[in-house]
C-alpha cells in the first residue's frame, strides 16, 4: 500500500472545545472569517430527560481523498495528490485563485485566502512535521480524539487504531460525490448528512471567467498551469492506479 | 514516509498509564531535533530567535487558572505558536482553544501600553499618559497617605489567580492590611468550606479511575478543569458512567450517559434522597463507615423523610430513577463519586448544598481510594514567609469579619467587603489596589461595585488590558502578559495524575512600557521603608521555594515541569482526619457552635415575586471552553468563535412572551438591566434562562466587547452564601421583554 497520511478520529471523545480550530488558525495564519478545520454538531432539537449520549461532535478537515474532486476541478494543476505521502496539496505558485476547487469539495474544506488570493485548506502542517511535531490540531487536542499518521505503515498509531476497529470504521460520504476520503471515524459518528453535492465548473470556463489584472499575465500563468497539470497527471497516472480502498460508504474495513 | 517522531507520539494516550511510555518515546526521538522539544535557556533562546531560528521556551498558560504547561515557539523575536508541553501530565498534554489563543492576547492592540492617570470623572475614559517614575511616586504617596489617615487596613488589595499574585498578598501583609480579597469568594469557597468541614481538607476527584460519576452544578466538558475534563472522557471510554444534572442541556449533558434537567436550586434534595436510599438499603460498607465517619445515626434519622418520592417533587426527576441512580452509584463504590465541582457561587445555602454532596461521597467510602476523592499530595514547594511589621493603630480584624459564621480568614468575602467599604463600617477602607482581577465584571450587582469605587479615595489597577475595573480606576499600570514574564514557581496537583511544579520563563521581552507587578511592588516597598521584605529577585525567590526539592530547578529547566512522585492513595491509612472528631463528619459538630445546621436541611428554592411571575426566570450563568470570564472574551481569536453572549430561553417560554429567536431582548432584575440577543432553544428548562459571563463591558479599551452583549454583573443581585460570604449568583429572577419595548 502506498503511503497515506490520514486521520483516524474517535469522535465520541470530542467535546467540541475547539482547541484544534484555534491551534490550526495560529499555526497556519488562517485569516479571520476562515477556518481550515471544524467541528460538526449533531442537532438535538428536543433533548430527552434521562437519556444518554444524545449529542455528538465530529471533528473534520480536508480528508485528503483518494478521488479528490478538487484535483479534477483545478485548471492549473496547482491542486494535486502527492503520491509521496498521499496528501492533497496546493502549490501556491501555480494557484490562480479561480476558486473552481471550492464547490468541488463536498466537505467545504477549501476557502479562498483573501490576502494571498489562493485556495487554502488543511495540509497536515508540513512545517511542523518537518520539525518532528504533530499537526497543530492533533497535538493540542485535550482528549486526543484526532489521531494522525500513515495508515500504510502498520506501526503507526493511526493504522493500529484502524486495524483494531475493523468493521467499525465509518467515513462520511455522499453517494453522488464520493471522493473516497481518508478521514476515518471510529464506530458511529454524527452528523453524516452534511456534505454537499460536489460541483465542478469546466476548467476552461473557469479560466475565462477569471478576468483579472492583465490578459497576458493570465495567459502566461495558464500556460504554466496547464503544463504543470499535464506533468502531474502523468505522475499520478504512473504512480497511481488502484488505491487500496474498497467502496467507501458508511462502514468499511481498512487493510 | 511517516515521520518517526510522529509515529512515536501517536502512542500518546491522555491516560496516566501510557503517558510516561509515550513521553519516553518522545525523548528518544527528540535527539534528532532537540530544539523542537527541549526549551532553551532564556538568553540562548533570545539569541536563536534573533538569528531567525526558531527557539522554544517553557511556560505555563495563563488564559485560565489551570496553568497548562506549554512550549512557546519563538521566531524573529515573536511568539508564533504555543504548543502543549507533552510532558505536562496535569493537562494530559493539551492546550485548549484559549491556551492556543494566548498569542492573540500577547499581540492584542487593546493591551495597556503605558501608565495612565485619570483626567475626567471616574469611568469617563479620559486618561493622561504618565511616566513610570510619576506612577510609582503617586502610588507610594497614596499608600502612605491612606495608611496614615485610615490605618493600614484602609487599603484593600485584590489579586486574581496569577503566578505573581503572591507578591501582592505579601505586599499587603508587610504594608499592614488584613483586607485582601481574591476571585475565590466569587467562585469556589462554598464548595471548599463544605468538603473541608466534612473531610478536613478539600479533595481532588479521581475521575480517571472512577466507574460512576454524578455531576451536578458542574459542566466539565465546557468549563475545563485539568485533568478532570479529559479524564472523564477517558474513563467513559473505559466504560465509566456519567450522570449529569443540569437545567441546561450542556455539552457535558450531551455526552453523558444520563441527563436530568433538574430544577435549579434543588440539588440538595437529590443528594439527601441518595443518602436515604443508600442508608435504608444498607448499600454502604458498614465497617468502613462505622470506623471512619462520625454521625451516621443522626444522618440516618435526618434523611428518613427525604425519600426519592419526596425528592421527585422538588427536583423534577422521577423517584424510581433517583433510587436506581443511588443503587448504581453505591454498587460502583468505592470507585464512584459525586463530583465536588468548582464554582459553587450559586445559592445562598451553597455550603450546605455542597455538604450534601460531600456526605454522599462519605457514604460511598471513596475517600483516599482509586476512583474516589483524593487527599492533597505532597508537592514540596516551600512558602516564603514574610516577617511582617506590627502596626499598633490597626483594627483587630478584616473589615468583613464576623459577618458570616465561617468565612475563610485569608479570602474574606468580596460582596461583604464591598458593603463594608460603602457603609464605612466598622472602619473606613479608602484605597484599592487591584491586580489582574475584574470585580466590575465578575461580582454580582455592578451598581454596588460602582458605589464601592465611589467610596474610595484612590484606586490603582495593574492589568494587561483596560478591564472594566481599570476603567473606573485613578491610576492604571500596564503589566506584561504571562509570555513576557519570569515568574515564581507554582505547585499544582492534577488529581491522581500528578503533584508537580511549574514556572515561567519569558518567551519575549516585556512589550511596550509594561512592568511585572513584582517590580512595581518592589520599588514601592523601597519607598515605603519596606525594602527588606522584597529584598530578592525572582530567581532567589524560586530558589527558596525549591529548597526542599533537590535538583528540581534543573528538571524544570529541562522539562518545563517537575514531578514529586509522592503517595497518591492511602495517605490517610494511619492518620486521623483534620476535623473535631478526627473522623469524616457526616454530622458536623462545629456547625452547632456556629449556629448552623449540623446536617444539611433542605429548603425549597424561592419562587419569583408574584408581580413578575409570568415573565420571570431564574437566571443561571457560566463559562465555556472558550470563555474565561471577561479576561478572554476580548481576545481576537476567541471573539471570532464567541462574538457575543446570548440569552438562552425555552421555545415554550419565548412563545408565551411573543419573543423570537435572534431578536434583541431586555433583561431586567431588581438591581439592573441590559440587552442582548435571544437564543431560543429547547436546551434549557422553561423556568430558567442562561447567559455566559464576560460580555457587556463598559470599558472602551476593550474594543470587541464594549457594549456587546449582557454583563452578568449588571443584572445579578449581590446575594451571598450565608455560611462563607461567597457570592450567590443563581438567586436572581429576571424578566425578559423585547428590547426597546416598555419595561
Ligand atoms: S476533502 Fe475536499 S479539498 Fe480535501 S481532498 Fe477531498 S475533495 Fe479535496
Ligand atoms: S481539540 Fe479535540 S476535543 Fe477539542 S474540539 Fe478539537 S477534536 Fe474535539
Ligand atoms: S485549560 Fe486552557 S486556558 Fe486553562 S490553562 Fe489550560 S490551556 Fe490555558
Amino acid at each position: 500500500m502506498k503511503p497515506q497520511l490520514a486521520m483516524v478520529i474517535d469522535s465520541a471523545k470530542c467535546m467540541d472545545c475547539k482547541g484544534c480550530m484555534v491551534a490550526c488558525k495560529v499555526a497556519n495564519e488562517v485569516p479571520g472569517g476562515h477556518f481550515r478545520n471544524w467541528i460538526k454538531v449533531k442537532e438535538v432539537a428536543e433533548p430527552r430527560p434521562g437519556r444518554g449520549r444524545q449529542g455528538h461532535f465530529q471533528p473534520g478537515a480536508c480528508m485528503h481523498c483518494d478521488k479528490p474532486m478538487c484535483v479534477d476541478a483545478c485548471p492549473t494543476g496547482a491542486t494535486f495528490k502527492d503520491p509521496k505521502d498521499g496528501t492533497v496539496k496546493i502549490d501556491r505558485a501555480l494557484c490562480i485563485g479561480c476558486g473552481n476547487c471550492i464547490p468541488a469539495c463536498p466537505y467545504g474544506a477549501r476557502y479562498r485566502h483573501p490576502v494571498l488570493k489562493v485556495a487554502d485548506k488543511c495540509d497536515y502542517c508540513p512545517e511542523r512535521r518537518e520539525r518532528g511535531l504533530l499537526p497543530a490540531c492533533v497535538d493540542t487536542c485535550p482528549t486526543k480524539a484526532r489521531v494522525f499518521g500513515d495508515i500504510a505503515d502498520p506501526d503507526s498509531e493511526a493504522a493500529r487504531l484502524l486495524a483494531a476497529n475493523q468493521g467499525r470504521i465509518a467515513r462520511v460520504v455522499r453517494a453522488d460525490s464520493d471522493t473516497k476520503p481518508n478521514m476515518f471515524y471510529l464506530a458511529d459518528t454524527a452528523p453524516a448528512d452534511w456534505p454537499h453535492k460536489a460541483s465542478i465548473t469546466p476548467p476552461m470556463l473557469a479560466l475565462t471567467k477569471w478576468a483579472l489584472p492583465g490578459v497576458s499575465a493570465l495567459i502566461g500563468l495558464a500556460a504554466a498551469g496547464v503544463a504543470a497539470m499535464a506533468a502531474r497527471r502523468f505522475l499520478i497516472e504512473r504512480d497511481g492506479g488502484g488505491s487500496g480502498h474498497g467502496p467507501g460508504h458508511g462502514t468499511e474495513k481498512e487493510g | 514516509m511517516s515521520d518517526p517522531m510522529n509515529s512515536a507520539r501517536q502512542g500518546f494516550d491522555p491516560g496516566r498509564r501510557n503517558f510516561l511510555k509515550a513521553a519516553g518515546l518522545l525523548g528518544a526521538g527528540a535527539a534528532a531535533s532537540p530544539r523542537v522539544l527541549r526549551a532553551l535557556a532564556p538568553a540562548e533562546a533570545q539569541a536563536a530567535s534573533v538569528r531567525g531560528e526558531e527557539s522554544s521556551v517553557f511556560s505555563a498558560c495563563d488564559m485560565c487558572f489551570n496553568r497548562c504547561g506549554l512550549i512557546a515557539r519563538v521566531r524573529g523575536g515573536r511568539v508564533t505558536k504555543l504548543d502543549p508541553n507533552p510532558l505536562f501530565t496535569k493537562s494530559r498534554g493539551m492546550l485548549c482553544a484559549r491556551g492556543q489563543a494566548g498569542v492573540a492576547q500577547l499581540y492584542d492592540s487593546d493591551r495597556l501600553k503605558t501608565p495612565l492617570l485619570r483626567q475626567g470623572a471616574r469611568g469617563e475614559g479620559k486618561w493622561k499618559r504618565i511616566s513610570w517614575d510619576e506612577a510609582i511616586a503617586l502610588l507610594s504617596a497614596k499608600l502612605e497617605e491612606i495608611g496614615k489617615k485610615y490605618t493600614r487596613c484602609g487599603m484593600l488589595f485584590s489579586a486574581g489567580a496569577d503566578m505573581q499574585s503572591a507578591f501582592v498578598n505579601r505586599f499587603a501583609e508587610v504594608y499592614g492590611s488584613f483586607n485582601v480579597t481574591s476571585h475565590e469568594s466569587l467562585c469556589l469557597i462554598s464548595g471548599n468550606r463544605a468538603f473541608l468541614d466534612t473531610f478536613g481538607e478539600v479533595p481532588f476527584a479521581d475521575v480517571l479511575n472512577s466507574r460512576y460519576v454524578i455531576m451536578a452544578g458542574a459542566n466539565r466538558f465546557e468549563a475545563l478543569v485539568t485533568p478532570d475534563s479529559m479524564d472523564m472522557v477517558e474513563a467513559m471510554k473505559g466504560g465509566a458512567k456519567l450522570v449529569v444534572l443540569d437545567p441546561r442541556f450542556t455539552k457535558t449533558a450531551a455526552m453523558a450517559d444520563e441527563w436530568w434537567p433538574i430544577r435549579p436550586g434543588t440539588d440538595m434534595a437529590f443528594m439527601l434522597a441518595l443518602c436515604n436510599v443508600i442508608i435504608n438499603e444498607k448499600l454502604y460498607d458498614e465497617r468502613w463507615v462505622a470506623e471512619k465517619t462520625f454521625g451516621l445515626p443522626e444522618l440516618h434519622e435526618h434523611v428518613s423523610a427525604y425519600t426519592p418520592e419526596w425528592a421527585a417533587q422538588e427536583t423534577g426527576i422521577p423517584g424510581p430513577e433517583i433510587a436506581r441512580i443511588a443503587r448504581e452509584l453505591a454498587a460502583a463504590a468505592p470507585a464512584s463519586l459525586v463530583y465536588p465541582g468548582r464554582r459553587t457561587s450559586d445559592y445562598e445555602n451553597s455550603t450546605q448544598i455542597r455538604r450534601s454532596f460531600a456526605i454522599v461521597n462519605a457514604l460511598l467510602g471513596n475517600w483516599d481510594k482509586p476512583g474516589g476523592l483524593l487527599a492533597a499530595r505532597q508537592v514540596g514547594v516551600k512558602p516564603v514567609p514574610a516577617d511582617a511589621p506590627w502596626y499598633d493603630d490597626n483594627p483587630e480584624t478584616r473589615v468583613d469579619a464576623h459577618l458570616v459564621p465561617l468565612m475563610f480568614e485569608e479570602e474574606g468575602s468580596f460582596v461583604l467587603t464591598r458593603e463594608a467599604v460603602i457603609t464605612g463600617e466598622p472602619y473606613p477602607v479608602k484605597g484599592w489596589f487591584v491586580y489582574k482581577t475584574n470585580p466590575m465584571q465578575t461580582a454580582p450587582d455592578r451598581t454596588r461595585t460602582l458605589e464601592m469605587v465611589k467610596a474610595m479615595e484612590f484606586v490603582c489597577v495593574v492589568d494587561i488590558q483596560m478591564s472594566d475595573t481599570a476603567w473606573m480606576a485613578d491610576l492604571v499600570l500596564p503589566a506584561p502578559s504571562y509570555l513576557e514574564r519570569k515568574d515564581p514557581c507554582q505547585a499544582l496537583q492534577g488529581s491522581s495524575a500528578c503533584a508537580c511544579v511549574v514556572t515561567r520563563e519569558p518567551a519575549v521581552p516585556a512589550m511596550f512600557e509594561s512592568r511585572p507587578v513584582f517590580d512595581v511592588l518592589k520599588e514601592v516597598a523601597g519607598r515605603l521603608d519596606l525594602a527588606e521584605h522584597f529584598d530578592f529577585t525572582i530567581e532567589e525567590y524560586r530558589a527558596k521555594q525549591l529548597a526542599a526539592l533537590n535538583g528540581a530547578a534543573d528538571v524544570l529547566a529541562r522539562d518545563g515541569v517537575y514531578y514529586n512522585p509522592s503517595k497518591v492513595y492511602g495517605i490517610y491509612d494511619n492518620m486521623g482526619y483534620k476535623t473535631k472528631s478526627a473522623k469524616i463528619e457526616l454530622y458536623n459538630q462545629r456547625y452547632i457552635t456556629a449556629g448552623l445546621d449540623p446536617l444539611p436541611v433542605y429548603a425549597p428554592p424561592k419562587s419569583p415575586p408574584k408581580e413578575i411571575a409570568d415573565s420571570a426566570f431564574r437566571m443561571v450563568v457560566g463559562r465555556s471552553a472558550l470563555v474565561t470570564q471577561s479576561s478572554s472574551t476580548n481576545n481576537a481569536l476567541l471573539h471570532e468563535l464567541v462574538p457575543t453572549n446570548t440569552l438562552w430561553m425555552h421555545p415554550a417560554a419565548a412563545a408565551r412572551l411573543g419573543l423570537k429567536d435572534g431578536e434583541m431582548v431586555r433583561v431586567k432584575s431588581p438591581v439592573g438591566e441590559g440587552t442582548q440577543k435571544l437564543h431560543v432553544t429547547a436546551h434549557i428548562r422553561e423556568d430558567t434562562v442562561y447567559t455566559e459571563t464576560g460580555f457587556g463591558a463598559l470599558s472602551k479599551g476593550l474594543s470587541r466587547i464594549n457594549g456587546n452583549g449582557l454583563c452578568i454583573a449588571a443584572v445579578l443581585e449581590g446575594k451571598y452564601d450565608s455560611v462563607t460570604g461567597n457570592a450567590a449568583m443563581h438567586e436572581t429572577f429576571v424578566s425578559v421583554t423585547k428590547a426597546g419595548g416598555a419595561a
